[in-house]
């Protein structure tokens, strides 16, 4: 187990060297100039250079990945192009916002998805069935921006319960994360429902039922704990992409967040800043199916790495 | 635990005995589909949404491009169902006629992601060490790779066109498919008949196949049917970034974005193609509700 | 049976639940209208203005967008400026003028004027700002504004006088370009070029703080020069970029100043929840560039034709919504030396005859190209409309902005241009007719990848005239050349010329002496809660 671990943990940095070969060679292969984007369109061409130069796009490419790594290696991950700030201090200003939005998404959705899912299964073909698939269809479905701009239209203008956007306090919290839950909720609910259903007709339920044990017993004790592999690896994979921000939430709450800084980095083909967020999505999903690799031995104890 | 074990392995046993002496496997699925009233319409519906597909442009009350620049932004009445865009075309028109393209990325797109990622799935799981290390690691690259920079790369290399639309909507799928095929491959495998297949020496083909597929196969309905909504999402905004659909095209997601300034004033623009994604989606997770049912050979009736 | 009819009634509950939220915000509309002469009220001297994207730097020798501007002018002031009409007016200049020849610029300066810092200002502070954007090595993207500049001479505590190195008539409305202001010499010192976070200058308001996603916060300069202003203690910009958002926070009284506010949602806000929309013309120019090398944009009667064939007024309602003006030359009417020409009028007939007489009876496809976001891909959908009224099939592609910069500004022989139609929108950020005209149309000298002329037009007689009235600081000479080159280009028809824009704000009706300039900056010096 720990040597899985170490082994796992230790295979992350070779990884990574890759994958910031490949992000600088993408970021610098596709179309766009990020001297000209920054200098602004009504730039002339001898405003466009002097960008170039200031900004070190002037050299070759092999010396100004030379230069990155060196800086990598240092922990510093370089100047924002677009507002020549550390690039640290960009992404970690809105990594923070973007996390704890993640996090009491997350909590929530997950709780919700598994109460309907269960409830789902348990029920199956009756109306709290079909009332928890209408729901999790209505989640899928409903575009983000919809959902938001409705919710805040309710309860920031005509009831005025919450804020409309920006980060002061709890009450902040609430819309921007129902709205970007509601997927997460769906998704959680439709995978137990199934997984569960899975499970439901196994013998060793059919003896816990037969043994007398309550239904409840026989549902949270065992039917769920064996359901969750799906679950869990789905609630892994939105639990990364929702740390990758979201443009639409961010824009509609106004919250600091990575999706639009990614966006706008990438409107303005901000090198370092595109780099420094790959780098650190894919650290996080490196992380998070790791844990959710560590959580199926947990689950299921016969699931072994060799 | 050595109990349970053994019981699954009677279970499956029987099980496999049970289906040689029933009647065709076709027969019985249909027998027991049947039974699944609201699967069933579900089905017909989406029969009827392909059948849309291939003549909707041909069926639209309105011509979905002539704009009419005096009835803008109508809400829904007796002339216009669903009311009129910006540039006073008529939305329910549009809606008929965009169901070609809607559907045709929306499908295809999660269908090449599904083939795709349980192919490495299964693949993963099943060889586990080097192999599974490497895929899943591709897929956490993949994962993270935001999909504007995909689209970007895409256009630059392949062009703008809606095929290109499919190929990257369906990229973005394959490393979720990927994971979630995986884990229930580990779950499969950790079974004991499994063990016992393989210990008699039956092919590794053969094994994942007949019997590590099948017990994939219900993850994998659940989450085709979810993805199809978000598959026609992502096409339209992959075509505000230049590639796929262009204007005057109807495509239910562009149609339903398009209406995100008019929110306040005209809903009705979003409302429309927002329902027509929504029922789809509905009935797409009705149906496979229903198949995998059917498909289940532990499920009576 | 009974499952579907329960599938059936969530359907009809969901369609009552979210039509009843779409209605909610419409009830509340008509509530407002009850109220509509109600003024709003406001208490404590803090305002919040919502802005549509993140400032980029508080240095505005380093900026090269209007909103960013905006907020550097709340801090910082240049030695002349702009009024609500566009034209010049001084600042921390008391008076100034300019030689025959437009090679030499004197300004007398304002006695008693200190930076918050405490240094006063004086013509020393002017030649070390001027000079540091004058030096090319300086990285600073406003330099070429600047870069004609040779000599800064000091003539005495407050006179100062500025040495070009050859003429340039437009040099007056230069300094008027939010660029010019003008930093404490101090601060420039202490802080390099960490003076983007760390503005220091002379204006109404102080810098607090500025976290580029969360906003921008100044205070009340209490030693301002202007005697009894600023009126209001505190403001606070925040980036909201969503168009309905910036609405609702309005509505709710977060904030108490938004813009853009967008055209789409303006009238139904109006006067409503004590909102005034205020929409006023700017100098935001919107056209169709056709490509000049490319056929069949090289006949003048092509070009003719897709004029004649474009319903400005439709535009204007359409893609505007009734917020914007008829283009009636290649520059607006607030921009300095602009002349009106006769717009080409509506008429499908004589464009499809003057296509017949191109010999393109049959009509021709063309690509359009433009800026991704939904406001042009909307004009872009028009555009697509109209001149398929005359048989011109058009492809409308959008791209994103690094793609497209790519296709416009990679070309290294005007020959091998790409590009055939063009949806474009300019701002003439000092406001002068040289800026509204020369980088787009002046020439062989303005082709990419040099300047903006996408058109590639070549008029000689234009280029002439362009480079007569940048020799002379003769304003009326400067004014009759631009009338004939204004009469020349329109003649010419490189673009179809569509509109101007308008410039779009919303406040609460307590608000005063708060309003965006024509080319979209906003002024708040005067400020005052009523």
């Amino acid at each position: 187990m720990l040597r899985f671990l170490t082994k796992r943990l230790l295979e992350i940095i070779p990884i990574l060297l890759v994958v910031s070969i490949l992000i600088f060679l993408f970021v610098h292969m596709i179309p766009g100039d990020p001297a000209r984007l920054v200098a602004g369109e009504d730039a002339t061409l001898e405003d466009v250079e002097l960008v170039r130069k200031e900004l070190g796009l002037d050299k070759p490419l092999h010396e100004q990945y030379i230069n990155y790594m060196a800086n990598l290696v240092k922990g510093d991950l370089g100047t924002s192009l677009k507002t020549k700030r550390p690039v640290t201090e960009e992404v970690f200003e809105r990594f923070m916002p973007t996390f704890w939005l993640t996090f009491w998404s997350m909590v929530w959705a997950v709780v919700i998805g598994l109460i309907i899912g269960v409830v789902s299964a348990t029920k199956r073909n009756k109306w709290q069935d079909y009332l928890g698939m209408f729901g999790a269809v209505s989640g899928l479905s409903l575009p983000s921006f919809w959902l938001g701009l409705m919710l805040i239209q309710l309860f920031a203008v005509t009831l005025g319960w919450f804020p409309s956007g920006g980060m002061e306090s709890w009450k902040s919290y609430i819309l921007p994360s129902f709205t970007l839950g509601t997927g997460v909720a769906a998704v959680v609910a439709r995978f137990t429902r199934s997984s569960l259903m899975d499970v439901l007709k196994e013998d060793y339920i059919r003896t816990g039922r037969s043994k007398g044990l309550s239904e409840g017993k026989v549902v949270w004790g065992h039917g769920l704990r064996n359901a969750m592999i799906p679950v869990v690896t789905m609630t892994g994979l939105q639990f990364g992409f929702l740390l990758g921000g979201s443009v639409v939430i961010e824009t509609v709450f106004s919250w600091p967040g990575l999706g639009k800084l990614l966006i706008d980095s990438v409107a303005y083909r901000d090198y370092p800043v595109i780099q420094a967020e790959m780098l650190i999505f894919a650290l996080e999903f490196i992380l998070i199916n790791l844990i959710v690799d560590l959580l199926y031995g947990v689950l299921n104890p016969q699931i072994r790495y060799e | 635990m050595v109990e349970l074990k053994l019981s699954k392995k009677e279970e499956y046993m029987k099980l496999t005995a049970e289906q040689i002496t029933s009647r065709t496997p076709f027969s019985e699925f249909w027998r027991k589909f049947k039974k699944q009233k609201l699967a069933f319409i579900s089905f017909f519906f989406v029969v009827f949404l392909i059948l849309l597909a291939a003549i909707g442009p041909y069926v639209a009350p309105y011509d979905i491009s002539e704009p009419d620049y005096d009835s803008v932004l109508l809400g829904p009445s007796a002339e216009h169902w669903a009311g009129t865009d910006a540039y006073g075309r008529d939305i329910f028109s549009r809606i008929v006629a965009g169901t070609q393209i809607s559907l045709f990325v929306g499908l295809s797109s999660v269908l090449l992601g599904a083939i795709g990622g349980t192919v490495f799935g299964l693949l993963a799981g099943y060889y586990g060490k080097w192999v599974d290390r490497i895929i899943m690691r591709i897929c956490d690259v993949l994962l993270a790779f935001p999909g504007i920079l995909l689209a970007i790369g895409i256009i630059a290399i392949l062009g703008p066109g809606l095929g290109n639309v499919v190929i990257a909507v369906a990229i973005f799928s394959i490393p979720v498919f990927a994971r979630i095929v995986r884990s229930s491959t580990l779950a499969v495998k950790s079974t004991l008949y499994v063990e016992a297949t393989k210990s008699i020496g039956a092919k590794p083909s053969r094994i994942i196949w007949k019997h590590i597929f099948p017990g994939t196969v219900s993850s994998i309905i659940v989450y085709f049917t979810m993805r199809i909504g978000s598959a026609i999402l992502t096409a339209a905004s992959l075509s505000f970034l230049g590639l796929g659909a262009q204007p005057p095209t109807p495509e239910w997601g562009a149609m339903l974005s398009g209406g995100r300034d008019y929110l306040n004033i005209a809903p009705h623009v979003t409302l429309f193609p927002g329902l027509a994604i929504f029922i789809t989606v509905l009935a797409f997770n009705l149906l496979g509700d229903g198949l995998r049912d059917a498909l289940d050979p532990k499920i009576k009736d | 049976m009974k499952k579907a009819r329960n599938i059936l009634f969530l359907l009809a509950l969901s369609l009552v639940l979210v039509i009843a939220g779409c209605s909610s915000g419409g009830g509340d509309n008509s509530d407002g209208e009850k109220k509509e002469s109600e003024k709003a009220s406001k208490s404590g001297k803090d305002i919040v203005i919502a802005v549509a994207d993140n400032f980029t730097t508080m240095d505005p020798h380093d900026t090269n967008d209007t909103l960013s501007n905006s907020a550097q002018k709340t801090m910082l002031e240049g030695l002349v400026g702009f009024d609500k009409d566009m034209n010049v007016i001084p600042v921390l200049a008391e008076e100034y003028a300019a030689s025959e020849d437009a090679k030499e610029f004197t300004f007398k300066l304002k006695e008693n004027v200190k930076f918050h810092d405490g240094t006063p200002f004086n013509a020393e502070a002017v030649k070390v700002n001027f000079d540091r954007l004058a030096d090319p090595n300086s990285g600073l993207k406003r330099h070429s504004l600047f870069s004609l500049i040779q000599e800064i001479e000091v003539l005495g505590e407050y006179e100062v006088k500025f040495v070009l190195s050859e003429p340039f008539g437009a040099m007056i409305n230069t300094f008027a370009h939010p660029s010019a202001m003008i930093h404490s010499p101090k601060a420039l010192e202490e802080h390099g070029k960490e003076v983007a976070r760390n503005p220091v200058g002379t204006g109404p308001f102080k810098f607090v703080e500025w976290k580029p996603s969360e906003g921008l916060e100044i205070v009340k300069n209490e030693d301002y020069w202007k005697e009894g202003f600023p009126k209001v203690d505190k403001i606070t910009f925040k980036p909201v970029s969503e168009n309905g958002s910036r609405i609702a926070m309005l509505q709710t009284g977060e904030a108490d100043f938004i813009y853009p506010v967008p055209t789409e949602q303006a009238d139904s806000i109006n006067g409503k929840n004590g909102i005034e929309v205020e929409s006023n013309s700017s100098i935001i120019v919107r056209y169709l560039a056709m490509n000049l090398l490319k056929a069949p944009y090289d006949d003048i009667k092509v070009r003719q034709a897709i004029n004649h064939a474009i319903n400005k007024e439709a535009f204007i309602k359409v893609v505007m919504n009734d917020h914007g003006n008829v283009l009636d030359s290649v520059i607006a009417p607030d921009v300095q030396f602009y002349s009106k020409q006769d717009p080409y009028a509506f008429d499908v007939e004589k464009a499809k005859a003057l296509l017949k007489e191109a010999g393109y009876e049959n009509g021709f496809k063309a690509k359009l190209w433009g800026a991704n976001h939904s406001s042009a891909i909307k004009a872009m959908e028009f555009l697509q409309q109209q001149l398929a009224q005359i048989d011109v099939e058009v492809e409308v592609v959008p791209m994103e902005s690094g793609t497209l910069s790519d296709k416009i500004w990679s070309v290294q022989d005007a020959k091998d241009a790409e590009i055939e139609l063009y949806y474009g929108g300019w701002s003439p950020s000092t406001g002068d007719a040289d800026w509204g005209i020369r980088p787009l149309l002046g020439g062989h000298e303005a082709f990419p990848p040099f300047s903006y002329n996408i058109s590639y037009y070549e008029n000689t007689k234009v280029n002439e005239l362009i480079s007569a009235a940048l020799a002379t600081a003769d304003l009326d000479a400067r004014g009759k050349a631009y009338e004939e080159v204004q009469s020349l280009v329109w003649e010419d028809a490189p673009w179809a010329f569509l509109s101007t824009d308008n410039t779009m704000a919303g406040k609460k009706n307590y608000l005063k002496g708060i309003y965006l300039l024509p080319d979209g900056s906003l002024s708040v010096s005067d400020i005052e809660i009523e």
